[in-house]
């Protein structure tokens, strides 16, 4: 079985489509963003059940969601595969030590059961699946031959990523009062609380006397968590769609200053979104 | 039936006018309209979002922004299926208000969330019962979120969306029993 296997070949069937990353982030129409338009209306804003189309906005993201789960389970499992057994120091070909290889075979079992969570929930919510479109940018950052960036910016970035949508998801669950959904995130947050911690501890293991190592895969998490910012979609300002999950990314070993750190990122990724944004107003107007 | 689309051109999104006319003057033949009514549907472009809202009902005047009418797979296109569960729920609203057997509804800004998914599951079942593909479960869940996740709930669905010939007291006193 080959290694490091290319997104292009991943399996899905006739009802998925994927669109890239770039597609949404260079849609002309984000200058609404910045700039109310015709409807006055800045954003779509937080995600919370008094939101006019919170049900099909929660159905969405819950689609995103499933989808994240499909490549988290793919991701970890070509990381139990494609590097040999070793130190993990970064000397000579990829290596990681048999316990990462263990806790990225017990992720897999996680995101295996997130996946059918998410299926249910889908159903719950009555989203078809492959109703929505995929981005596969989870599975692209698990593609990177350093393992130890790897689950940086898998880990860390987009499994962080996981916990503030879930917390957010589990919120909008209780103030409905949908106990299935309430439920479903509320377990699901607290096995990725446990995956970013993974994240987090073997970054600082492997890279203890590695600095230069380190400060590369902290710069890759920098660029994944600054992408799905999604030029304000996660972040802390008050319309935010889904709120930077201080409390659980402490427990899953985020210091302070990394999350003050995460929270200036997103209000730059908001920041260039809608300098984009004013760059395009000029053909909006016409 | 007149029926115009602004802009005739979009610049920003992929849609075609005279597909989202074509579909109109299906709809208004289907729900049954008066054959003279004017329809126009004014589409915002600018914006990714998907709110649309009945602005007028003489002449019917419906404003959209452009995220209903898109294919959730392709960015910026048209998905026919959306744009039919968009515009034939609202004309069927229209219908409801034209028809003076229906009542006195409050205004579209003044009804409440549950008044709203109330109505739509009133305008959406029958939209499926014309023919139209609609997704019953994503309709259900839209009713418990302004309803409540219980059996009544979702009984005063059923009598909604299997319903014809309410009136405005009927699908009031539906979504106040359900969430009583």
């Amino acid at each position: 079985m080959r290694k490091s296997f290319p997104v292009e070949d991943l399996a899905r069937d006739e009802r998925f489509v994927h669109v890239a990353l770039a597609d949404r982030i260079n849609d002309p129409r984000n200058a609404q963003a910045a700039d109310s338009g015709s409807s006055g209306r800045r954003g779509a804003g937080r995600l919370t059940p008094e939101r006019p189309d919170a049900p099909d906005a929660a159905r969405a993201l819950m689609h995103g969601i499933f989808v994240g789960e499909i490549q988290a389970l793919e991701g970890a499992g070509r990381t139990c595969w494609d590097f040999e057994v070793g130190s993990g120091n970064g000397e000579g070909i990829p290596e990681v030590p048999f316990e990462l290889k263990l806790d990225m075979a017990r992720q897999c079992w996680d995101e295996a059961r997130h996946c059918e969570i998410s299926i249910k929930l889908s159903g719950h919510m009555g989203t078809d699946l492959g109703e929505f479109s995929e981005n596969t940018f989870l599975y692209e950052a698990a593609c990177n031959p350093d393992p130890v960036l790897r689950l940086t910016g898998v880990n860390r970035a987009l499994e962080g990523l996981a916990i503030d949508v879930f917390n957010t998801m589990r919120e909008f669950g209780e103030i409905a009062g949908d106990p299935v959904l309430e439920f479903c995130e509320d377990w699901m947050l607290a096995d990725e609380v446990t995956h970013v911690k993974m994240g987090s501890d073997w970054l600082r293991k492997l890279t203890a006397d590695d600095k230069p190592r380190q400060e590369r895969a902290l710069e890759f998490q920098r660029v994944v968590d600054k992408l799905f910012s999604l030029g304000g979609f996660r972040g802390e300002e008050d319309d935010s769609p889904v709120r930077l999950a201080r409390r659980f990314r402490e427990l899953a070993g985020f210091k302070d200053d990394e999350m003050d750190t995460l929270a200036q990122i997103a209000k730059e990724a908001r920041e260039e979104m809608e300098a984009i944004a004013e760059a395009n107003r000029p053909a909006i107007a016409h | 039936m007149p029926v115009e689309i602004r802009p005739e051109t979009f610049s920003l999104v992929h849609f075609d006018a005279n597909e989202i006319r074509a579909i109109v003057e299906k709809l208004v033949v289907l729900i049954g309209l008066p054959a003279a009514a004017s329809v126009t549907i004014e589409v915002d472009e600018s914006t990714p979002l998907a709110h649309a809202v009945v602005t007028s009902t003489d002449p019917i005047v419906i404003a959209v922004e452009s995220g209903a009418f898109e294919d959730p797979k392709v960015v910026r296109h048209l998905n026919a299926i959306a744009a039919t569960d968009v515009l034939g729920k609202l004309l069927l609203s229209v219908k409801d208000r034209l028809d003076p057997a229906f009542g006195e509804a409050p205004a579209d800004a003044d009804l409440t969330l549950p008044e709203v998914a109330a109505w739509e599951t009133y305008c959406v079942g029958r939209l499926g019962r014309l023919g139209h593909r609609v997704q019953r479960q994503r309709r259900l869940y839209q009713f418990r979120n302004r309803h409540g996740f219980t059996d009544a709930a979702d009984a005063a669905f059923d009598a909604l969306w299997t319903a014809d010939g309410l009136t405005w007291a009927d699908i009031s006193a539906i979504s106040n029993q359900a969430t009583a």
